[in-house]
């Protein structure tokens, strides 16, 4: 069978090309319905934690409520239509493009992550990962984009032209800068664990023992960093709500509002995915090293893999929601730290950690090799 | 995909020297470092475009910004506006040196010698990157250690004089 078509000239192979492009559609469309999702999450789990009984007036066909989703839509229906005010006061261009510089870097993160096992199917194999392992690129891929996602806060802070919003962007940028520092140290160690920065063999390397157990500290440091980078509390500074009105955010309205809060929940997604992918074996299911392998031997070559690769899919799913509800948890359990406790939290405390844990590791391979 | 970068890169970092806003001309030049991370990528280096983006456009550039930001209420005089002579005079200077550097590069030996072909087409990764840093550029790489070592602790005095 013939599998490429000939378009402009090009010589296209028209399976990889499809299910490229099917990968694309299914992780813009499953990251951007999830964080939609998470925004009523965050309001449901608040009034959970505070004892509340949280959004449940939305209805939808009749007397159908179901825990109050459908508030999700008449949130993004409000912000869609309400007036988009832009202030006379403020940098105009910027301000348009500051929920873009927010809203882009934030989407491109995910593309790194496998989702679930790769497979093969005739001749092909297909990874569950939009960008393929063996990139050169790797880990550094998601660290690159995370450092972008500063840009974002400080466009918009500076484009808004007000004290508060000005005092919220650069508080933003030396936190996001200087959490940047241990997050990285921490992964460096994963790394050197796993003896590569692919993902794919950063996952297949926590075959038996999971990073979470084998780099406590390292998890730890890498969670605290996480929580930094995110703008999540305890360290929310970039919005203070109760210090600096709402920060970055004070002068948006509208749809440019929504993209800047949705991004903020992208991240949240992107990290969990990290952490399931770092830290926590990514799609890979305890006691069951290969599932796609172990059903096609139970239940033959025809469902068999497509089993295997959906209970990857699931077990990575699970990880990633485990990590958005710890993250949504934590937001309303939480105070805020005080400005001078973060920096030390940063510099002091994370960064010496991260070192040390570095060193450890560079020891123990040293030791194990020698 | 080249010409694309490249225009990325130069047209940046022109529009940086066009701004008269400081933050917005922060902004161009994380394109400009941006359009060059692309060029590694043509070179098939991702892992120094992966730096590229981590060091320059993320943190070098907000460093700048941020240092923009403390001294925004800080207002610097206007400078004088250039006199005619001045800018024919200026534009001709350049012109020379641009038309000098041009006719250095097209007769120099190295650029006759240079392959049509890249040498290796070879995936950079991290894994050659270190072989290379830890065989071949040691003395280098100690010596940029020292020179980052020593700016660290000239950093700690600075900050601690000012304490005291």
């Amino acid at each position: 069978m013939d599998y490429t078509f000939t378009f402009l000239g090009l010589d296209i192979p028209i399976i990889p090309v499809a299910w490229m492009l099917a990968k694309i559609v299914v992780v813009f469309a499953g990251v951007m319905g999830l964080s939609a999702v998470l925004t009523w999450a965050e309001r449901k789990g608040a009034a959970l934690i505070q004892d509340r009984i949280g959004p449940n007036r939305a209805k939808f066909i009749g007397n159908f409520r179901l825990f109050g989703i459908f508030h999700l839509a008449g949130d993004g229906l409000k912000l869609i239509f309400k007036e988009d005010l832009v202030p006379g006061h403020v940098s105009r261009w910027l301000f348009w493009i500051a929920p873009l510089l927010a809203f882009i870097p934030a989407m491109m993160g995910f593309a790194i992550v496998p989702f679930g096992q790769s497979f093969e199917w005739r001749d092909f194999t297909f990874h569950l990962s939009v960008i393929d392992p063996e990139n050169g690129m790797g880990m550094l891929y998601p660290l690159a984009i995370a450092a972008l996602a500063v840009y974002g806060i400080f466009t918009a802070s500076w484009a808004s032209n007000n004290k508060f919003s000005m005092l919220s962007g650069m508080r933003g940028a030396a936190h996001m800068v200087s959490y940047e520092i241990g997050l990285s140290l921490a992964v460096i160690a994963v790394f050197m664990q796993a003896g590569h920065y692919d993902p794919h063999r950063i996952i297949e390397a926590q075959t038996g023992l999971w990073n979470v157990f084998a780099q406590p500290v390292g998890f730890l440091v890498f969670l605290v960093c996480a929580f930094a980078e995110t703008n999540r509390l305890p360290f929310d500074f970039a919005e203070g709500e109760s210090e600096i009105v709402a920060g970055f955010l004070t002068e948006f309205s509208g749809m440019k509002l929504g993209f800047l809060w949705l991004s903020e929940y992208i991240h949240l997604v992107t990290i969990s995915a990290l952490m399931a992918t770092l830290y926590f074996g990514g799609w890979k299911i305890p006691f069951m090293p290969d599932p796609v392998g172990l059903l096609s031997n139970w239940l033959g070559p025809w469902i068999g893999p497509w089993l295997g690769v959906l209970l990857s899919i699931a077990a990575f799913a699970a990880k990633l929601l485990a990590f958005c509800w710890f993250f949504i948890w934590v937001r309303w359990t939480l105070p805020r730290f005080r400005y001078d406790q973060l920096m030390f939290i940063g510099w002091k405390v994370m960064l010496p950690i991260g070192f040390a844990n570095l060193l450890f590791y560079a020891w123990l391979i040293h030791r194990a090799a020698a | 995909m080249f010409l694309a970068f490249a225009l990325i890169t130069l047209g940046a970092a022109f529009a940086l020297f066009m701004q008269r806003n400081a933050v917005q001309a922060g902004l161009c030049m994380m394109l400009s470092f941006f359009g060059v991370a692309g060029l590694f990528l043509l070179l098939s280096n991702p892992v120094a475009a992966a730096l590229q983006v981590i060091i320059y456009s993320g943190a070098i550039t907000i460093l700048v910004l941020f240092v923009v930001m403390l001294l925004q209420s800080h207002q610097e005089e206007p400078a004088a506006r250039p006199g005619l002579v001045q800018k024919i005079l200026s534009a001709v200077l350049v012109a020379v040196l641009a038309l000098g550097a041009i006719k250095l590069v097209f007769s120099s030996s190295a650029l006759a010698n240079m392959p049509l072909e890249p040498p290796n087409k070879e995936l950079m990764t991290l894994h050659k990157l270190g072989e290379q840093l830890f065989s071949e550029h040691i003395v280098a790489l100690e010596a940029v250690g020292l020179l980052l070592l020593s700016a660290m602790v000239a950093a700690v005095i600075l900050v601690k004089k000012e304490a005291q």
